[in-house]
């Protein structure tokens, strides 16, 4: 299992490594000027030049590049701002704040949003697919398929602002969406995130009853489930016992993956309720040509992609003992 | 394209997407046109009256507003924080719609319930004292002037807030003053700011008074000292980068809190007193702005009307999308007026030198049908030149009858290209790459094709669109531009956009004009001491320009706002095209 963690970790630590490599690369090659904003009205080329020096961004591309990196090990130092301490993901000139601490006050309302979000889709989508696996070909089976269907094909940005219609605007049933820490006050921290909730929750909710129906079918027609029933062991034991480990494998990974992706920042969400996580951070930094934020923003996100799927593997290997760790 | 400090929504929003409708916060003011089915256009745009006030003006405090209530809380639904908050890095409106409240200047404009505006002393006793000629300017402060921990404004803060101006991380602000200070067209290589202890020779103090020696005759420098970009600074609390995100406050608001692109509490700030300013009100107890809110969400909000959004105002425009769904929900909570910026179509003289030609591009541009594609009469009422109805001195003077056939007129523009022996003159008009300016340039492509033109449309990725057209040597004929005054006189408008010395890469003479008559016009009109006579002169350089074919008008820009339904006297600030914050009341 060591050996398994520790490989996996330099693995990640390289993909993390190229990931940062590409993103610093491409966003130098779009012709955008990000000392210009900077710049004022009446640009002239010196001023021009002393706020380029002032970002740093007059050095060659991989000076540029290594100064980014060896900051995270040994922090930087920015000329007239002061020290960023390691791990040190740079400084934002756009917002006039350092990276990682602009990350860390986003990351509650992303991990809120998505944990939230992950524990209604998982109980509904699951319990969905596993009863209409059950109930196969009859009629609870078919409506929970064609539901999911129409819900997995919604997006989004018509769901939020149709439920924002109905449930806030209108009928004044839910809050409207913001983001309070839940340290402060959990009570405000769920009524004001339950509508995305609710809204993320219907879409994936509909993808994990169609993968949970399916996985379940598949795996109720295994070999060793008709084993399981042939010896006599009662419906519930077979289900849980055998059938429901089978599928979850997939599941699992699956999850996982998505887990990364959400606490990575759900753009679309973020935007269509108005919630400051990560998704928004990273859209405002691309408008805002805000280099070291928009790097920050997928370091971090890549590293929840790929630690996810290191969990996911390791998780695997303990619900599938066919699995093991080579 | 470098854009004026009120422009900063012409730049961001329309330049990215035309289809963006501006639009502006005032509710019944005389300056803010009908919407209510009337035809917008130049002629039925009231001017303003703008005027430099007596010292009797500029003492406080501000006339009350009928029916006004002092208390209770304000809620702004921005979608963005805003930028700056240090004066000194201050340009854009969109920051000085707030910085209005907490930073006070030498001069700023007292507005009337007509949205007139007066100069007058704000933390200055009068509007100045001018000598030779406009080359040295003399202001005085007031008694009982205080920053937000009760000590005194004196004219040590002021001139560091002038001096601060130069420092290498105040780029992002105005540098007028500093060139006319320094007599150098890069203002840094003289001087480098306050940090190493030396002071401007060309400020002086004295006891409560400043003196400003210029190395130019500026006879409206203290129009120019409205700007926050010159307001004072404590010298005792500047904490140089870290003010942008706290400044010390003078006016009547205080930051209380602020997390960046999050949110920002305003309150009121004790040691302001309102016998010293002559042009904040300052009603409401507390300004609570969130920031992330999609404008199309915040005016579904305030369509809705419920809780704290009663109490809230849309800090950005009304999303064309929402126009008609809340004038026909809330129409006594939206406003419309006339914005000070002015939208043209460059013509670029470098390639089109012929008369003819750009006379024939003029006549049949579809101006009334570009600007259905753009949100008809709420984009704007039909432009004849480039200055603003709401700068001093405006007429409306239609050289190329824009207003009699906005539609445009290609049978008439055949006619001219024709004589001319231009027919079929390739003509490249380069746009940026959005699904509103692809039709629009359908539009164009149409009405010049039918003038006998070969039109060629270059779409252009937005992104890099002004630095495109911002070449000297670019390849387009045609271009879209916006443009809005720096302060509301004439110079702002024709120096930056017409003089032949601004004809530089990423300069703001769009059109490449260089014209002997034209610079000297700009000369005279900049140099002339009796400013009645200043306007008028800015007046003949618009018709003038106009005449030259530099551009082609389009239309004044307007703004649409709206309002949660528990507050009063919402209404737009003139100057910076936004709410005034220092105006509005709560109802109940």
């Amino acid at each position: 299992m060591l050996r398994f963690l520790v490989r996996r970790l330099l693995g990640a630590a390289v993909t993390l490594l190229i990931i940062s490599a590409i993103t610093f690369m491409l966003f130098y090659a779009v012709p955008r000027d990000p000392a210009r904003m900077a710049c004022g009205k009446v640009c002239t080329p010196d001023t021009l030049e002393l706020i380029r020096h002032n970002m740093g961004i007059d050095d060659p591309l991989p000076q540029q590049y290594w100064n980014w990196l060896s900051g995270i090990f040994v922090g930087r130092d920015y000329t007239g701002i002061g020290n960023c301490n390691a791990p040190c993901l740079g400084y934002s000139f756009v917002n006039h704040e350092s990276v990682l601490g602009t990350v860390k006050d986003r990351f509650p309302t992303t991990a809120s949003l998505a944990l939230g979000s992950s524990v209604v889709f998982l109980i509904f989508g699951i319990g969905t697919g596993m009863l209409a696996a059950v109930k196969q070909g009859k009629a609870l089976d078919k409506i929970a398929s064609s539901a999911s269907l129409v819900a997995s094909s919604m997006q989004i940005y018509f769901v939020g602002p149709v439920a924002l219609y109905l449930l806030v605007y209108q009928t004044h049933l839910l809050d409207q969406p913001a983001y309070t820490p839940f340290t402060e006050n959990p009570a405000a921290w769920f009524t004001g995130l339950l509508v995305p909730w609710l809204v993320l929750a219907l879409i994936w909710t509909a993808n994990y009853t169609r993968m949970t129906r399916s996985q379940m079918v598949e795996t109720l027609s295994e070999d060793y489930v008709r084993t399981a029933r042939a010896k006599g062991l009662s419906q519930r034991t077979v289900f849980f016992r055998f059938a429901w480990r089978g599928a979850m494998g997939p599941l699992v990974t699956i999850f996982g993956i998505d887990m990364g992706v959400l606490l990575g920042g759900a753009m679309i969400t973020e935007k269509t309720f108005s919630l400051q996580g990560l998704g928004m951070l990273a859209v405002k930094s691309v408008i805002n040509n805000d280099l070291p934020m928009l790097l920050g923003v997928m370091i971090v996100t890549a590293a929840f992609v790929v630690l996810a799927n290191i969990v996911v593997d390791a998780v695997y290997a303990m619900i599938d003992p066919r699995i093991r760790l080579a | 394209m470098s854009f004026s400090r009120r422009n900063f929504l012409i730049a961001t929003g329309v330049a990215a997407a035309s289809s963006t409708v501006l639009s502006a916060c005032s509710s019944g003011s005389s300056n803010s046109g009908n919407s209510n089915g009337g035809k917008h256009d130049a002629a039925k745009a009231n001017t303003i009256t703008i005027k430099v006030g007596t010292a009797e003006d500029s003492k406080g405090p501000a006339p009350e507003v009928s029916g006004a209530k002092k208390g209770g809380k304000v809620y702004l639904l921005n979608d963005d924080d805003f930028s700056h908050l240090d004066p000194q890095r201050i340009y854009y409106a969109w920051n000085s719609l707030v910085e209005v409240v907490l930073a006070r200047t030498l001069t700023g404009y007292k507005i009337g319930d007509d949205g007139s505006m007066t100069l007058v002393g704000d933390l200055a006793v009068d509007t100045g004292v001018m000598k030779d000629e406009g080359k040295t300017w003399t202001f005085t402060l007031k008694d009982g002037i205080k920053w937000e921990d009760g000590s005194d404004i004196t004219v040590d803060d002021v001139r560091h807030g002038m001096e601060r101006g130069f420092a290498d991380f105040t780029t992002e602000g105005a540098t007028y003053a500093q060139v006319w200070l320094t007599g150098s067209e890069e203002p840094r290589k003289s001087y480098s700011g306050p940090y190493k202890g030396k002071h401007l020779k060309s400020i002086e103090t004295s006891g409560k008074s400043i003196t400003f020696h210029l190395a130019e005759a500026r006879p409206d420098f203290n129009y120019v000292l409205a700007m926050h970009s010159y307001a004072p600074v404590p010298v005792k609390h500047d904490t140089k980068q870290a003010y942008d995100k706290k400044p010390f406050s003078s006016g009547p608001y205080k930051v209380k809190s602020h997390t960046t692109d999050k949110s920002m509490v305003l309150v009121r700030n004790e040691h302001w007193d309102p016998n010293t300013d002559p042009i904040r009100n300052a009603y409401p107890d507390e300004f609570d702005f969130t920031f992330g809110i999609e404008a199309e969400t915040a005016i579904d909000r305030l369509i809705a009307d419920t809780g704290n959004d009663q109490y809230a105002v849309s800090w950005r425009t009304i999303p064309q999308s929402k126009i008609q769904q809340a004038t026909t929900k809330a129409k006594d909570r939206t406003f419309t007026a006339l914005g000070s910026g002015t939208s043209v179509y460059w013509i670029n003289q470098t390639r089109v030198t012929d008369m003819s030609v750009r006379e024939a591009i003029i006549r049949a541009w579809p101006t009334a049908g570009i600007r259905r594609l753009q949100g008809g009469e709420n984009r704007g009422d039909y432009a004849t030149g480039f200055m603003s109805p709401l700068v001093a001195g405006y007429k409306s003077q239609d050289v190329w009858g824009k207003l009699k056939k906005p539609e445009g007129d290609p049978a008439k523009a055949k006619e001219v290209l024709k004589k001319a022996g231009k027919l079929g003159t390739k003509v490249v008009y380069a746009y940026q790459n959005d699904p509103v300016n692809a039709k629009v340039k359908v539009v164009i492509e149409n009405a010049l094709t039918k003038a006998g033109f070969e039109f060629v449309g270059k779409p252009l990725d937005s992104t890099t669109f002004y630095d495109q057209i911002g070449m000297v040597d670019n390849p387009y004929d045609v271009y879209w531009g916006g443009w809005s005054a720096d302060w509301p006189t004439g110079y702002s408008d024709f120096m930056p956009c017409f003089h032949s010395s601004k004809v530089v890469d990423q300069g703001n003479n769009y059109s490449h004009l260089k014209n002997k008559d034209v610079d000297a016009a700009i000369k005279a009109a900049t140099e002339e001491v009796d400013q009645t006579k200043a306007n008028d002169m800015w007046a003949a350089i618009d018709k003038q320009v106009t005449e030259l074919g530099a551009f082609i008008p389009d239309v004044y820009m307007r703004r649409i706002y709206m309002h949660g339904s528990k507050l009063g006297n919402v209404k737009m600030d003139p100057n910076f095209d936004g709410c005034m914050l220092y105006k509005m009341y709560v109802k109940a």
